[in-house]
């Protein structure tokens, strides 16, 4: 990709890309590249292989095929990624006899671009006390303390996998917010995965879709417009409208929405009312729609 | 971080950025966390260590029975009561270290995988060796020595009440009096002993630490029932002990061998004589020790145990 006269080179690159846990293959031959500065939604239902895609990225398991982290093998260079890549891999894998304090000792004493500063001041934004143990705190207090922690770290990519998994909502946007205001920057990538896709869709800058260990989708969001269009059809101009070969259609009161891909807003204005789907209702339809 | 070449560092030698964490720091950082999770390692050796100096008080010497007795007045009988005092007053220190040695080794890389904290350790930039070697040295290397210190002291605490209740007395004059070179000679081959114990037992704690990255569940059952059985198998098919007396040397009486240190000569005792740990440290042939090939291929099983656990945590995968 070439953006003026720079090269970038892809934060994360995978070519081929396989895993299989026994008969199953939950990664098969997969094949993306994701661009520093963007932040992407890897979205997919459960079993869908985003947890795998995951742990090959951060060096926790064994894959086939090439994958290059910050131009770095994650299975052989683990050691040296983690100085740039940070992951919150779930919530809850805080120790619970942990104290807040130590937390903040712990991370200043082994990684080199921790700013202890930063992850206090976020704290005292919050009702967390540094005297506190993880178990006396609640599920939305330690996912804070977690972004806390990885906030205050200057990484170049950041890996969140269902982040706010059980939190109530106050709890979500505003872990979204401060990822945004507080963190995000051109020189940074976080890629994430959520169930929530609704809540965090304008946030994305780029999503990749994933069904059954394949990439089903992999667009940035300014492009999506182009690619894909929703049309809501009368019931009169649906046969029409199939000839134009949706790949997804589904009944809403009466009309038909129908999903397209590769059409021009030229063909499909005639048969209804138009309009760029929503990252979740693209989700469905790509999920649900036989291509 | 802020110019326009930063957006291209993808591609960059992330070294020429990386700026490291000592690896002292990191170590030292790794063995300050062992003790904030296990409190054991230092809050059971603390109550030991205050409950022995204790024993000073409520002893009373005058019910006991000095009937053959060694002579108190004999300086030489004073200096080898002096020294095994001292000597004696470890003993319970060492035996509940032991213990919980033996049991924070079994827990160690257990744990972090039952409550999923591996994937937080996991998520920064420490390597599965320096993990895996900072719990091996806590266990192995820094409790025994902790240990050491804390009975050292407590010793001296013990020593110090027991004069003051002589003086006051409180106890009949059975004062050993305190000399500073048997205190030295007998701290120096505490040191000795808990240095070979260390090597010795290295094996013994590998193993312990691969158990424990290893089994899914049941530590102490997968760490005590399969040499159980082995034993119980041989002796039943094959009428031997081999394993037994493998495993009980390895685990126990082998390290006397290894020391060289006969605590009680015959000769000696039979002429009513206390022996002096003192004069034993004269006796002992340190090099000794570290000549024995037992000991040294204890040590090479220890570290290939010992790379067998980093490379489990390294690759597996079902968290």
């Amino acid at each position: 990709m070439n953006t003026g006269d720079r090269v970038m080179s892809p934060v994360i690159e995978a070519r081929g890309l396989k895993k299989s846990y026994g008969a199953n293959q939950a990664v098969d031959s997969v094949s993306f590249a994701i661009q520093p500065g963007r932040i992407v939604g890897l979205i997919g239902p459960n079993g869908a292989g985003k947890t795998t895609l995951f742990k090959a990225i951060l060096g926790l398991t064994q894959f086939d095929g090439e994958l290059r982290v910050l131009g770095r093998d994650p299975r052989s260079e683990r050691n040296e990624l983690m100085q740039d890549v940070c992951f919150i891999a779930d919530v809850a894998v805080l120790p619970r006899w942990l104290r807040v304090s130590q937390a903040l000792d712990f991370v200043a004493g082994v990684h080199p671009r921790f700013d202890r500063s930063r992850a206090t001041d976020f704290l005292r934004k919050t009702d967390i006390k540094m005297s506190s143990r993880v178990r006396e705190l609640s599920k939305g207090m330690v996912t804070q303390l977690h972004l806390a922690l990885i906030l205050a770290i200057d990484a170049r990519l950041l890996v969140l996998d269902e982040p706010t998994l059980g939190l109530d909502l106050l709890f979500r946007r505003q872990f979204y917010d401060t990822l945004l205001n507080d963190y995000f920057d051109k020189e940074r990538t976080i890629v994430l995965t959520t169930h929530q896709v609704e809540e965090i869709e304008n946030l994305l800058t780029d999503v990749i879709f994933i069904n059954r260990g394949h990439v089903v989708l992999d667009t940035s969001v300014d492009a999506m417009p182009e690619r894909y269009l929703q049309v809501t059809v009368t019931s009169e101009n649906a046969a029409r409208a199939r000839e134009l070969k949706p790949f997804y259609e589904r009944e809403v009161f009466g009309r038909v929405a129908m999903f397209f891909e590769g059409r021009s807003p030229e063909e499909l204005a005639p048969l209804g009312e138009l309009r760029t789907p929503s990252v979740a209702d693209l989700f469905v339809a790509k999920m649900q729609g036989v291509s | 971080m802020s110019t326009p070449e930063a957006t291209t560092a993808a591609s960059m030698p992330p070294a020429s950025l990386t700026t490291h964490q000592s690896s002292v720091k990191v170590m030292g950082t790794l063995i300050r966390r062992e003790f904030w999770e296990h409190r054991s390692l230092w809050i059971a050796p603390l109550i030991v260590a205050v409950l022995m100096s204790l024993t000073a008080f409520p002893i009373h010497i005058g019910d006991m029975d000095f009937e053959g007795a060694p002579n108190f007045g004999d300086p030489a009988n004073r200096i080898g009561t002096f020294t095994l005092m001292i000597w004696a007053h470890t003993v319970p220190q060492y035996l509940i270290m032991s213990i919980v040695a033996s049991f924070y080794l079994m827990d160690c890389l257990y744990t972090e995988r039952k409550d999923r904290s591996i994937l937080f350790w996991k998520s920064l930039p420490v390597s599965d060796a320096t993990t895996v070697l900072s719990k091996f040295l806590v266990g192995l290397v820094i409790l025994p020595l902790g240990v050491y210190v804390l009975a050292a002291i407590s010793g001296v605490l013990f020593l110090g009440i027991w004069s003051m209740r002589v003086a006051s007395q409180a106890l009949p004059d059975i004062s050993v009096g305190w000399n500073t070179v048997a205190w030295l000679k007998v701290q120096g081959l505490m040191l000795y002993g808990v240095v070979v114990c260390i090597l010795w037992f290295a094996p013994v704690a590998a193993t312990l630490v691969l158990v424990s990255a290893w089994v899914r569940k049941n530590v102490f059952l997968w760490t005590t029932l399969p040499p159980l059985i082995a034993i119980i198998i041989e002796k039943a098919g094959f009428g031997t002990r081999y394993i037994a007396h493998l495993l009980g040397y390895r685990t126990f009486y082998g390290v006397w061998d290894v020391l060289g240190i006969n605590p009680t000569p015959p000769e000696e005792v039979h002429h009513g004589r206390v022996v002096s740990l003192a004069n034993l440290f004269d006796n002992v042939e340190m090099g000794k020790a570290f000549l024995n090939i037992d000991l040294w291929l204890g040590l090479a099983v220890a570290a290939a145990l010992l790379v067998a656990a980093i490379r489990i945590r390294r690759y597996r995968d079902d968290t």
